[in-house]
């Protein structure tokens, strides 16, 4: 059914990795079944542990990963707020844009 | 497979949440210093572990204050069963010459159930040594009475 990819440092097998993908899947499952279950679920126990504090809300210490980009959203702020100006989200808008942009070409290229 | 039910003795070490709840750090200097080569607490199985989520021992330090009331009620919620709360320190067990502070709500048995006293100011390593394995015995008690409880309830 399948059939292997030779290269010069080994072979690929897609029969292989399935096998393999079935052992270690079947390994994790019987590793995860011996762990303990006598934690009360819906409890404390349940819940993260925050040095015994009540968890705040997620939002409140969570920094999202675009927060990466807050210095280059700053610089170009200019830029991205005309950009973000322009982006509606209203459809005929778009396709507004899009007979303008095509007129535009359009002219370019014939005259 | 459940380990609990083949096993006689516990199936894991003791894994051991510290919690100072006002203390002056004279028992948890102790504490540390049952960890250290001279007394080597871990050779008896006992480790320290960062989350009561994970712990079977809590070790409370400190005559339990105000601020820390909830957190000491928390972090005991949050340790699965069975579990055993230890008491270190003349503080934790009695309030010692703090006992009728304005700012003080315990001693530790005010707030939770406490199974294992070890009184000193502070407290010796080989005290908490001594204490420990009685909360071994205990946490074998309970696990136990725990396990036959599932099966019984596995049964019916």
């Amino acid at each position: 059914m399948f059939s292997s990819v030779f290269s010069g440092a080994g072979f690929w097998d897609a029969g292989v990795w399935l096998l393999m993908f079935v052992f270690v899947g079947g390994y994790a499952f019987g590793i995860r079944r011996m762990g303990r279950s006598d934690y009360k679920k819906g409890t404390d126990q349940d819940e993260v542990y925050y040095s015994g504090n009540v968890m705040p809300d997620v939002d409140v210490f969570t920094v999202p990963a675009s927060s990466s980009y807050w210095g280059f959203r700053e610089a170009l702020k200019g830029y991205y707020s005309r950009l973000s100006a322009m982006h509606t989200g209203i459809a005929t808008e778009y396709v507004g844009w899009f007979v303008l942009t095509a007129a535009v070409i359009l002219v370019l290229v014939i005259v | 497979m459940k380990l609990e039910k083949y096993l006689q003795i516990l199936p894991k070490s003791l894994w051991v949440f510290t919690l100072n709840t006002g203390s002056c750090n004279g028992c948890d200097i102790e504490i540390v210093a049952s960890l250290t080569p001279r007394y080597d607490i871990e050779r008896l199985g006992l480790k320290l572990t960062g989350t009561p989520r994970h712990a079977d021992v809590l070790l409370v330090t400190g005559p339990v204050t105000r601020f820390m009331e909830p957190k000491l009620r928390q972090i005991y919620a949050q340790i699965p069963d069975p579990k055993v709360v230890i008491a270190v320190g003349n503080c934790a067990t009695s309030g010692d010459v703090f006992f009728k502070s304005y700012n003080l709500v315990g001693p530790v048995d005010r707030i939770i159930p406490v199974d294992v006293y070890v009184h000193g100011c502070a407290i010796r390593p080989e005290a908490l040594i001594e204490g420990v394995a009685k909360a071994v015995t205990l946490l074998e008690a309970k696990r136990a009475a725990l396990v036959s409880k599932t099966a019984v309830g596995e049964g019916a």
